[in-house]
């Protein structure tokens, strides 16, 4: 037999275990193990090493489960409260804002009132009509900045737990 | 079948806890087995087993039932490996050998010998030795296809690679595979 049919013997005994062989070829196969003593090793050793692959078993650290568990169910915590905090801010900005609105009228009298009884001009009054917007904007962004951060800050945190 | 996957689905869209506690249980050995062996640290295996579940609590929306679940299981624990490994670098995943395999499994008192089972351990040493010398990329595709059973075009979706190249890795793969362990035993 030449050196060929040695390594089409070998390249059906993988073909075999990896994505199988049709019967022709597993008849011609087990022919020429019959008389080769070489690829016969070859066939047997393959078999054993998927054998003993399969029966190879792996020591599960104790508790696996349960601490996978409990980081599952931390992290879930987690997202049901991030998710409140996220769209509550929303529905308050929008409160706000509608009540800014039909408030407006009365802001901008009551800002003119104080500014003319007082006698400051014109600018400056305007300007305490506009900074009553605003500070309770900005006010609202920081909260909410300083809220993400300790959110995040925490979730590394869960993260460092073992 | 098919049905038990969409009300898999279904239910890790909704993040049903007692779903995925009992998905926890029922996968951990083989998820942990993969990671194990991919990462050849347990500690290493343990913090990327516990990154899965929290992906599948994230990304549960993402599995659409199409494919087994252990095939999207090990999907996800494999982009972790390949995320931890290049965060690591240079340091490649052989590189993360370590001896302390933690405690071992418990055998039944009916199970065995005594005798047999030095010389399972002995056989379970040598195939995790040679498993360790193997490239990492011959390693997983011979994990997938005979420790889990994964038919090639899962193990294809698994590692994202055409059907040709997994079954190139496979060939290759437990070729080596038998040599490393011949050339232990002789």
């Amino acid at each position: 037999m030449n050196r060929d049919i040695h390594e089409q013997a070998e390249r059906l005994i993988l073909q075999e275990q990896v994505e199988g062989i049709s019967t022709a070829d597993r008849e011609r196969l087990e022919r020429h193990l019959e008389g080769c003593e070489r690829c016969a090793r070859v066939a047997a050793a393959t078999g054993q090493a998927l054998q003993s692959l399969r029966a190879t078993s792996v020591p599960l650290p104790p508790a696996l489960a349960a601490r996978a568990q409990l980081r599952v169910y931390l992290r879930a915590q987690q997202r049901r409260e991030s998710g409140l905090t996220g769209w509550a801010p929303w529905l308050w900005c929008g409160l706000s804002w509608a009540l800014g609105l039909a408030s407006a009228p009365y802001v901008w009298a009551v800002f003119r009132w104080l500014g003319e009884s007082a006698g400051l001009p014109g600018p400056v009054w305007k300007m305490g009509v506009a900074l009553w917007w605003v500070v309770p904007a900005l006010l609202t962004v920081a909260v909410l900045v300083i809220e993400r951060r300790g959110r995040e800050e925490s979730g590394e945190r869960y993260d460092d737990v073992r | 079948m098919a049905e038990d996957r969409k009300v898999l689905a279904r239910g890790l869209r909704r993040r049903d806890p007692e779903l995925l506690n009992g998905l926890i249980e029922q996968y951990q050995y083989r998820l942990f087995r993969y990671l194990l062996y991919l990462t050849a640290s347990p500690e290493t295996a343990e913090d990327l087993f516990q990154e899965t579940w929290i992906r599948v609590l994230d990304r549960g929306h993402q599995y659409d039932g199409r494919a087994r679940f252990e095939t999207w299981l090990f999907a996800i624990a494999r982009h972790l490996v390949v995320d931890l490994h290049r965060r690591k670098t240079p340091q490649s995943l052989e590189a993360l050998t370590e001896d302390d395999r933690g405690e071992p499994l418990e055998f039944a008192a009916t199970g065995p010998s005594p005798l047999d089972l030095f010389a399972q351990h002995q056989s379970e040493e040598s195939v995790r030795l040679s498993l360790e010398r193997l490239p990492a990329v011959y390693r997983e595709v011979l994990l997938l296809r005979f420790q889990e059973d994964l038919a090639l075009e899962e193990i294809s979706g698994v590692l994202d690679a055409p059907l040709s190249t997994v079954k190139s890795r496979l060939y290759r793969g437990l070729q080596a595979l038998r040599e490393l362990l011949e050339r232990r035993v002789l």
